[in-house]
């Protein structure tokens, strides 16, 4: 669900967009560490978890003003080049801010310790995580279908001349866009810290995951992005049940299997 | 003999027939023209000709020789070369890069590929060059293609078929945005090409083609509605009814 | 000879007088790898994000040979070609039908899977502790341990690789990939089998990432999880734009930069990725174009100055 939550955030930014986000996997990192931060500073694991995304949020908001605009007319390679740069600097800067070593953060008390589901013994914050994401992914998918807002991003996607052509703002719509994908990478980030805990490298391996996410669901198929997400999450936790080491390069070697068979991807149009 | 020929060619994009069952003949050593108003399916026959796509039904038939289905890079090599409606060049490449490029595809052999400098090909170059003297563009040979006019870039796009030494030459609108005078000399470099190759063009503006065709093919809503010579077409009724007439308001 | 030749020429003499002998034949491994990358990036127009995949497999096999059954270092050079050549041919397959965005990111996806494969293949690549313990045999009597002797080697064999690359996009092949980079439908078109030639540029662009990579396993004696990651895939990119990737030289120009700059910002604080990241950032918005161009805009400048001094007198 995390996954699907990821690729989400991506799909819409490449879709909206046009351009590769590698510092994606960065700010997915950012939001556990501003979740980390605001716990400490408000005292609050609730009040955190709303406030860290909205903080990445805002820095996407920043990062596409400052550095994304000028470069919509550059090409993809120094588009890469900066978001490229951008994600080391953010990548170096959590272990400038926050250190070389990783944190572990507690889930909230009333989370912590497991459920007894009858034929399973799952942890209380995965089952939360997991109805979170849900939301999440829901509430993102409702909003593009049934707001107006949701509709020119959809239209953003499919055809940004007609979007320009009806009156409409495209900057703005390109820096909502981005500001909603970091969104999503941020309290995805947020939420994986009390499982996984923090670290500085986690944005990076994030990143890839996303990457292939988007690719298997189909570039700015937000449908395809959730469906992939889903599929790579349970291909990966099967792995980890028989072969444990090998459950991230599964991932990969099931995009390449995908894509051996079909490849235009899952779901993919263009 | 027929030289190009098609069966009951259709191609279907969705519920939008493109192209319904179009039987065509083209006689070697001909100019053919089909001509019909925009969005009539013409250019999408000369994609399914040249192999841009397949057809959904229907059979393409070259020199007796089965080609539907064939990738466009293979029905290159078989000598079926087309310009683009729309200037389709390689902007950064001179000139005569450019006419180079077609030639040395079609070129009998591509031995050194890798290894032979590029310059080292003189049957090749010279072709090239022949192409753009074809089309009167010699003296510019060394300039990049990107810099050059509107109406040299459509000499160019002519001359980048040309250097194929194609044996069917497909023209979609070589006249497509032209200014009246450029247009002149369009047309008079069709007709001094006409002979030297068998010419399959598409136009839809009527004097253009009246005075060149051997033989004119009607297209009207993906099919073809009449064929013959040009004074037949303008005698025929139905094409006055369907095609000329709102030519002539226009 | 050129004029590019000689100063080629001159800075592989000059070089190891200045900077450290092994800095020096960093920057030689270096602009080998651009060299290939940039066949795909210069001349195809094929952003690639992910060719430490040929670099970091090269360097794994031809360094676990090496340490295992030290192996001549010729067949170790040639092993390294392959292994590069061969691993392109596989990701190339998956990637070159794709174009635009959906082809970088399909190039990175795969970067990580080779990654991640080195990551967790700790036996044989040692994870994260890096693949130790690679010597470098002498070869006719030549004893390579000494640095200066392996700097001579290194810039032959980059002589050779630029000899090499300038034939190939000299040769129809470097003008059919060209074609293929202005205008990829017409080179259809007019007879090209596109996908087939992208991959053949893909496979010689993992050739030379190849070679590259085990000449960076000798160099440092190990192959640390690094070379098959993602940031230096970007690396090489960020170098080959700086110098210029319309250009032959241009990666050249592009490794001296790139390694200068990581090596004086590496010496300045511990966290010089962060300084990098600020580098490439300030690069992409004010100085696109890269060095060849800012070069060239600034002769233009000169030129028109000269030229207004001339009327003025």
């Amino acid at each position: 669900m995390l996954y699907a939550l990821m690729g989400l955030g991506l799909s819409l930014i490449t879709g909206v967009l046009n351009i590769p986000n590698f510092a994606h996997g960065a700010l997915f990192a950012v939001g556990a560490y501003f979740l980390f931060s605001a716990i400490h500073v408000v005292g609050n694991f609730w009040l955190a978890l709303v406030l860290a995304p909205v903080g990445v949020a805002l820095l996407g908001l920043a990062i596409e003003y400052a550095g994304i605009r000028p470069l919509y007319a550059a090409g993809h390679d120094y588009q890469l080049l900066f978001t490229f740069g951008l994600s080391l600097i953010l990548g170096e800067g959590i272990i400038v801010v926050w250190g070389p070593i990783g944190f572990s953060q507690l889930p909230p008390s009333i989370l912590r310790g497991g459920l007894d589901l009858g034929f399973i013994f799952y942890p209380k914050y995965r089952l939360f995580v997991m109805v979170m994401a849900g939301l999440l992914v829901l509430s993102t998918w409702l909003f593009l279908e049934k707001t107006r807002y949701g509709a020119i991003m959809r239209a953003g996607i499919e055809n940004k001349e007609m979007v320009s052509l009806l009156g409409i703002d495209i900057h703005r719509l390109f820096t909502a866009a981005f500001a909603l994908g970091a969104y999503l990478a941020g309290i995805a980030g947020a939420l994986t810290a009390p499982i996984r805990g923090l670290s500085p490298s986690m944005g990076v391996d994030m990143l890839g995951i996303a990457f292939v996410v988007v690719a298997l669901g189909g570039l700015g198929n937000l449908l395809g992005a959730i469906a992939a997400g889903l599929i790579i999450g349970v291909a990966q936790a099967v792995v980890a049940l028989y072969w444990t080491e090998a459950s991230v390069a599964v991932i990969f070697a099931v995009m390449a299997a995908i894509l051996l068979v079909r490849p235009q991807g899952l779901f993919g149009i263009r | 003999m027929a030289l190009l020929q098609t069966e009951t060619l259709t191609k279907a994009f969705g519920a939008l027939t493109a192209v319904n069952g179009v039987t065509l003949e083209v006689q070697a050593g001909t100019l053919h023209s089909i001509i019909g108003p925009n969005g009539a399916g013409k250019t999408t026959l000369f994609n399914l000709l040249t192999g841009q796509f397949p057809p959904t039904s229907g059979r393409i038939v070259f020199d007796g020789r089965d080609i539907t289905g064939t990738p466009a890079h293979r029905i290159a090599h078989l000598g079926l070369a087309r310009s683009f409606q729309r200037t389709n060049v390689f902007p950064a490449l001179s000139l005569l890069d450019n006419a180079w490029i077609a030639a040395f595809a079609r070129g009998r052999s591509w031995r050194g590929l890798v290894w032979r400098r590029s310059d080292g090909y003189a049957e090749v170059a010279e072709r090239a060059r022949a192409a753009l003297a074809d089309v009167g563009l010699a003296d510019k040979a060394d300039q990049p293609a990107r810099e050059i006019s509107h109406g040299e870039q459509r000499q160019l796009e002519l001359a980048i078929a040309l250097a194929a030494a194609p044996r069917v030459l497909l023209l979609d609108e070589p006249a497509a945005g032209l200014s009246p005078d450029e247009m002149q000399k369009m047309v008079a470099l069709v007709r001094g090409l006409k002979g030297r190759y068998t010419i399959v063009l598409i136009e839809h503006k009527m004097d253009i083609i009246m005075g060149v065709s051997d033989r004119v093919s009607v297209m009207h809503f993906g099919s073809l509605i009449a064929e013959g010579t040009p004074a037949e077409i303008q005698r025929n009724p139905e094409v006055r009814r369907a095609y000329l007439g709102g030519m002539v308001a226009e | 000879m050129s004029r590019a030749w000689l100063a080629v020429l001159a800075a592989v003499v000059v070089l190891p007088l200045t900077v450290r002998h092994a800095i020096a034949t960093e920057i030689w491994i270096f602009a080998i790898f651009g060299l290939g990358l940039n066949l795909l990036l210069g001349y195809t127009g094929l952003l690639s994000f992910g060719q430490s995949t040929f670099f970091g497999s090269a360097a794994y096999v031809a360094g676990y040979l090496l340490k295992q059954y030290a192996i001549n270092v010729f067949v170790a050079l040639a092993i390294g070609v392959v292994v590069g050549a061969v691993s392109a041919a596989l990701v190339g397959y998956l990637c070159v039908q794709r174009s635009g965005l959906y082809f970088i990111m399909l190039t990175f996806a795969l970067n990580q899977m080779f990654y991640f494969i080195a990551y967790q293949w700790t036996t044989v690549t040692g994870g994260e502790d890096g693949m130790p313990g690679i010597g470098r045999p002498a070869l006719l009597g030549v004893d390579f341990r000494n640095p200066l002797a392996y700097y001579v080697f290194v810039a032959a064999l980059f002589l050779l690789s630029l000899w090499i690359m300038k034939r190939i996009v000299e040769s129809p092949l470097g003008k059919i990939l060209q074609a293929i980079r202005e205008n990829d439908v017409r080179a259809e078109a007019v007879g090209y089998d596109v996908p087939s030639f992208k991959l053949l540029a893909f496979i010689i662009g993992g050739g030379f990432s190849g070679l590259a990579g085990v000449l960076y396993a000798m160099l440092f004696g190990i192959v640390p999880l690094e070379a098959i990651g993602f940031v230096f895939s970007g690396n090489v990119v960020f170098a080959t734009l700086i110098g210029g990737s319309g250009s032959l030289y241009g990666p050249i120009i592009g490794s001296f930069v790139f390694i200068w700059l990581s090596e004086s910002v590496s010496v300045v604080w511990e966290r010089w990725p962060l300084l990098l990241g600020v580098a490439f950032v300030i690069v992409v918005l004010f100085f696109r174009g890269g060095c060849v161009e800012a070069w060239a805009r600034f002769w233009s400048w000169r030129e028109r100055r000269r030229a207004l001094e001339g009327i003025a007198q």
